[in-house]
């Protein structure tokens, strides 16, 4: 897109609290709204507060949500000016992007090209080792034991760029590449941990963790037959297992020449490669670990020559003081409100300025970060129950008053919701019912302020995990700060809810839940009411993106 | 038929004209100024030093500080400050270095549009405010024609006066500023052509305030006589003693076969944002006024009119209004017809008061002579327009204040305001301590940031929230209405407040 346009009408593309989160700014800046809805949602919140709704299908979100075509036809038909594709859904769809350049719609999200640089977990992998960012170590290996020749290659650039880091690309290598050394030479050299994984896989099936040279031989049998059975690709796939992985991740922000970022956020407290928990900054970040984490997220925005909000998340080996590139999230994010508390920034804003063909209206020095912001997510989820979905209707909904908006960070209490008295939760859709938001002075400031501001919230009709969330928040290693993401399937384990059914499935399960392994692949459902299985996009999940994956 | 843009002045002369400037807080303009900013506007006439002045006294917020707001928030809109180029807040001359920090403050803080406006219309202190603001990086500079009925003030006087702004390489545009509202279309048909003439191509808008009921039609006139853009305020901030209201003219020049193309559901949103403001602050809007031939005589802007009757009522004096009037006819044609606008209403209507209370305790008129009128009269401010009335000459400059003024000393260099007021404040700050009683400053800093979100329609169930809050005694309160109820107890006795 080339030159300035002003935004007058916007088709919203989403739904539940994204959708009127979004259409809380365009209609604070005077752009009108049009809403995409399927045909289970036109009594939603984010409805009745848009100017107008236009329906695109049926319930299911393969239907309506996920149709390129119905949400292309739409922004036609509203004749909006622009499309925001809000998180998950097509927000990361190249086609949904071009089609909307093809009819003349500015798409409120980075270009096409970068869209497709992105999606795609291995040519992010690339890109990102291109621009310098370390990248697990790691490689294929057969059940033969052979390691896959254009490792060394990798690696060497790796190195180069990132001294010390060795590389490896995860790449979908043809049979005929299958040769190099063996397992356990390659594991040798990644170090031990490493965790085996099926490289045809993804979602967590296949991963083993072998902690000494003992073990490997089996364990790459055994994944290599798993493999083979499930995904009929017999390859595996090493990578060094981070014991101690946080998951740290830095807001991007660009306009296709100049990129800065907005600080980092920590998710770490994850169930299932689904977030949970969020908090602005990272705690306990070492600085000069936090300087390179954010240098190497700019570093990578400006080789993508990003245009739009982004985030490049990050596992973090507290152990070491390393780091390791994961993805690149290529739109606003579930848990972008926190950043928004310590930096006084609307998020939202800033992309559709970007959108309006401006250049960047902030430099990196006039980010300035006050403060500490943690958000909790409520799902309509029963962690009894090991976090079963719990649609149905909402008979009553209190939320403490929100004084902290986006773009004014003066307040302390925000509540992202699109839920009121009277909603329905449809099991369709994504179990997100709402985010709470404290922000303080420091992290106890905003923990106490938290603690209470949830302590407020009555949501009754369905089942939420409200009471697992202030159990984690009265929880004194949470409260000390810097949890990894094996913390919360620890946490579990020891039964906060005194019901027996603290641990949520085998310890392997939560170990899988460390946000290394994040495949987009589907088979992890969590939090989700499964809307996959009626999708025929390639599997991307209405949540954040997350495609049942440690994103979002 | 033409393309029209508008220039809307609710945010500057709107509130001035109607509320005294007093009317809009930080909160109140940070609200609205994104869709200000969408309208589509060619510009807005934003702010001045009165309007900085009465951010900091009346609602101790930065006005600097709401400078940049409004800029992130109308990145596109042109923002226009308004000026004399002699003072800054205070009546005081200031030292032409302290105009020029003035200037660069204010572009560097987002304003881009400068109005060079010289009362006396001298034009060697309008070029040189012009040389000033176009120094500091500002990007229009438009030079005011200021109308004004009398002996002097005829088209050939405002010919002249373009003519010379035409060869002013730092003007790139004029406006006609009808302070009082008080040009007729009959008049404009040749007073438009002649300055137009005059004005070598450079573009000509139209500020014509609506206090007589007269704009609308004389901006309809000017667009035909190829007056493109003309100024107009939104909803309760436009008409009465502000200008014209801007759906009103847009449909008008609609009507007339003009384009005008601005957003017109933003428009609507505007105005009713300030509709609702001026009902839940209570706030008088403006309503279209209607033709009064005493006016002419007094030729008093709206917000003069405004600022005098409260300063009247203030004074018990309601009741005198009409005769405040005559005096001010007066006083302004003994004084050489100064033009009604900023500094000189306040000088006329000060002298006119005085006399108005003299006079009414049986002394004399001119007993009492303000500062403002001996500096004028020994010409601090440039040449009069036509000669002051030799008597009243002599009673002015006969007073032993006058000899203390002229023996004032020069009025101070930067340098010399930074060794008064110290070293560690930012040049904003020194500005306004230089232009402010330094308490006022001191209460604006200690209120710390101003609140940047405004909803008129909570106001009145905050309020009574408040008040409830004030009054320990009442411990429950329902609101009960078909499809909604509204139930609040004291936490005090349960274990929190509770909202269903």
């Amino acid at each position: 897109m080339s030159g300035r346009r002003v935004l007058r009408r916007v088709l919203v593309a989403n739904r539940g609290e994204i959708a009127v989160r979004v259409i809380r700014t365009f209609r604070r800046l005077g752009i009108e709204t049009v809403l995409t809805v399927s045909e289970a949602d036109a009594a939603s919140l984010a409805a009745r507060l848009a100017d107008r709704v236009i329906g695109v299908g049926a319930a299911p979100a393969a239907a309506s949500y996920l149709n390129v075509d119905a949400v292309a036809g739409a922004a036609v038909a509203a004749r909006a000016d622009a499309v925001h594709p809000g998180y998950g859904f097509l927000s990361e769809n190249a086609r949904l992007a071009r089609a909307c350049a093809a009819a003349g719609v500015v798409f409120i999200g980075p270009d096409p090209e970068t869209l497709e640089a992105t999606g795609d977990k291995l040519a992010a992998r690339e890109h990102a080792v291109a621009a310098g960012l370390p990248v697990l170590p790691g490689g294929h290996v057969t059940a033969a034991g052979r390691s896959d020749a254009d490792i060394a290659a990798m690696e060497s650039r790796a190195q180069q760029a990132s001294p010390g880091l060795a590389g490896g690309p995860a790449k979908q290598a043809g049979a005929d590449q299958v040769t190099g050394e063996d397992a356990a030479g390659l594991a040798e050299r990644i170090g031990y941990p490493v965790l085996v994984k099926a490289a045809g896989g993804g979602g967590g099936r296949g991963l083993r963790v072998v902690r000494d040279p003992a073990g490997l031989e089996h364990a790459v049998a055994v994944a290599s037959a798993e493999a083979a059975a499930a995904f009929g690709d017999p390859r595996v796939y090493l990578e060094r297992y981070v014991e101690r992985g946080r998951h740290v991740e830095v807001q991007l922000l660009g306009d296709g020449d100049s990129v800065i970022h907005l600080g980092d956020r920590d998710c770490s407290v994850q169930r299932r490669y689904q977030k949970l928990i969020e908090e602005a900054p990272a705690p306990g970040l070492d600085a000069g670990l936090r300087d390179r984490l954010r240098a190497a997220a700019v570093a990578l925005g400006r080789h993508l020559r990003y245009r739009g909000a982004g985030t490049v998340e990050f596992l973090v080996d507290a152990e070491r003081g390393e780091f390791y590139f994961l993805e690149v999230n290529a739109r606003i994010q579930v848990e972008h409100p926190v950043t928004e508390a310590i930096t006084g920034i609307d998020i939202v804003a800033e992309q559709i300025a970007i959108a309006e063909g401006r250049a960047l209206r902030l430099t990196q020095d006039d980010v300035a970060f006050a403060g500490h912001a943690i958000e909790v997510r409520v799902n309509a989820e029963d962690p009894r129950r090991d976090f079963l979905p719990s649609p149905g209707m909402v008979t009553r909904a209190v939320f403490p008053a929100t004084t902290l908006t986006a773009g004014n960070a003066a307040g302390r209490v925000r509540v992202d919701t699109h839920i009121q008295a009277g909603a329905a939760v449809s099991p369709l859709y994504d179990s997100l019912l709402a985010k709470v938001i404290a922000h303080g002075a420091d992290r106890d400031d905003a923990l106490n302020e938290l603690r209470d501001a949830l302590g407020r919230c009555r949501i009754e009709g369905v089942t939420t995990n409200v009471g697992l969330q202030r159990a984690v928040l009265a929880d004194g290693e949470f409260a000390a700060g810097g949890v990894d993401t094996g913390y919360l399937g620890r946490f579990l384990a020891r039964d906060p809810l005194g019901d027996g059914q603290g641990a949520a499935g085998p310890a392997g399960d939560m170990r899988a839940g460390d946000g290394q392994s994040a495949g987009r692949g589907a088979g992890q459902a969590a939090g989700s009411f499964g809307a996959r299985g009626e999708s025929a996009e390639p599997v991307r999940d209405d949540r954040d993106g997350d495609a049942g994956a440690a994103r979002g | 038929m033409a393309d029209i843009r508008l220039v809307d002045v609710s945010l500057r002369d709107g509130n001035q004209s109607l509320w005294g400037a007093a009317g809009l807080r930080t909160a109140h303009i940070a609200t609205i100024a994104p869709l200000l900013g969408r309208v589509g506007f060619r510009a807005l006439d934003y702010s001045s030093s009165t309007a900085m002045g009465m951010s900091v006294r009346r609602h101790r917020e930065d006005p600097w500080a709401l400078l940049r707001i409004s800029r992130a928030a109308m990145p596109d809109t042109p923002l226009q400050f308004i000026g004399t180029g002699f003072r800054f807040i205070s009546w005081e001359r200031a030292h032409p270095e302290v105009i020029e920090l003035v200037y660069r403050q204010l572009v560097d803080n987002g304003m881009d549009r400068f109005v060079v406006l010289d009362p006396s219309h001298d034009m060697d202190a309008a070029r040189a405010t012009a040389r000033i603001a176009k120094k500091a990086g500002g990007r229009e500079v438009i030079g005011a024609l200021t109308y004004t009925i009398s002996a002097v003030h005829d088209d050939a006087f405002y010919a002249g006066i373009a003519a010379q702004y035409a060869a002013c390489a730092d003007i790139d545009r004029a406006y006609i500023k009808d302070p009082a509202g008080i040009l007729t279309p009959e008049r404009a048909r040749t007073l438009i052509p002649a300055v137009q003439a005059a004005l070598g191509g450079k573009p000509l808008e139209l500020h014509s305030h609506a206090t007589l009921g007269l704009s609308q039609l004389t901006c309809l006139t000017a667009a035909a006589l190829g007056v493109h853009v003309l100024q107009v305020g939104c909803g309760a901030l436009g008409d009465g003693s502000s200008l014209p209201d801007a759906e009103r003219l847009v449909a008008n020049l609609r009507a007339s076969g003009h384009t005008v193309d601005v957003d017109d559901r933003l428009l609507t949103a505007v105005a009713r944002y300030f509709d609702r403001l001026a009902v839940a602050e209570g706030l008088p809007p403006g309503t279209p006024g209607s033709y009064d031939a005493a006016f002419m005589d007094h030729q008093l802007a709206g917000g003069t009119m405004s600022t005098t009757r409260r300063q009247l009522a203030e004074l018990g004096l309601a009741d005198r209004f009409g005769a405040l009037l005559a005096q001010i006819a007066q006083v302004r044609a003994e004084l050489g017809y100064p033009i009604m606008v900023t500094p000189y209403p306040q000088m006329v209507i000060g002298q006119a008061l005085a006399n108005l209370l003299s006079v009414t305790a049986g002394g004399g008129r001119y007993d009492n002579v303000p500062d403002q009128v001996i500096r004028y009269a020994q010409g601090t401010f440039g040449k009069p327009t036509a000669p002051i009335d030799p008597q009243v000459l002599d009673k002015v400059l006969g007073r032993p204040r006058a000899d203390e003024l002229a023996a004032e000393p020069p009025p101070l260099t930067v340098a010399e305001l930074r060794q008064r007021f110290g070293g560690r404040i930012s040049d904003e700050e020194l500005l306004l301590r230089f232009g402010m009683p330094g308490a006022e400053v001191d209460a604006m800093v200690a209120a710390g940031p101003a609140v940047t979100h405004y909803n008129p329609d909570t106001v009145p169930v905050l309020r009574l929230l408040r008040s409830l809050a004030s009054r320990p005694a009442a411990r429950e309160l329902t609101v009960d209405k078909p499809g909604f109820r509204l139930s609040l107890r004291s936490s005090m006795s349960t274990e929190g407040g509770d909202v269903s």
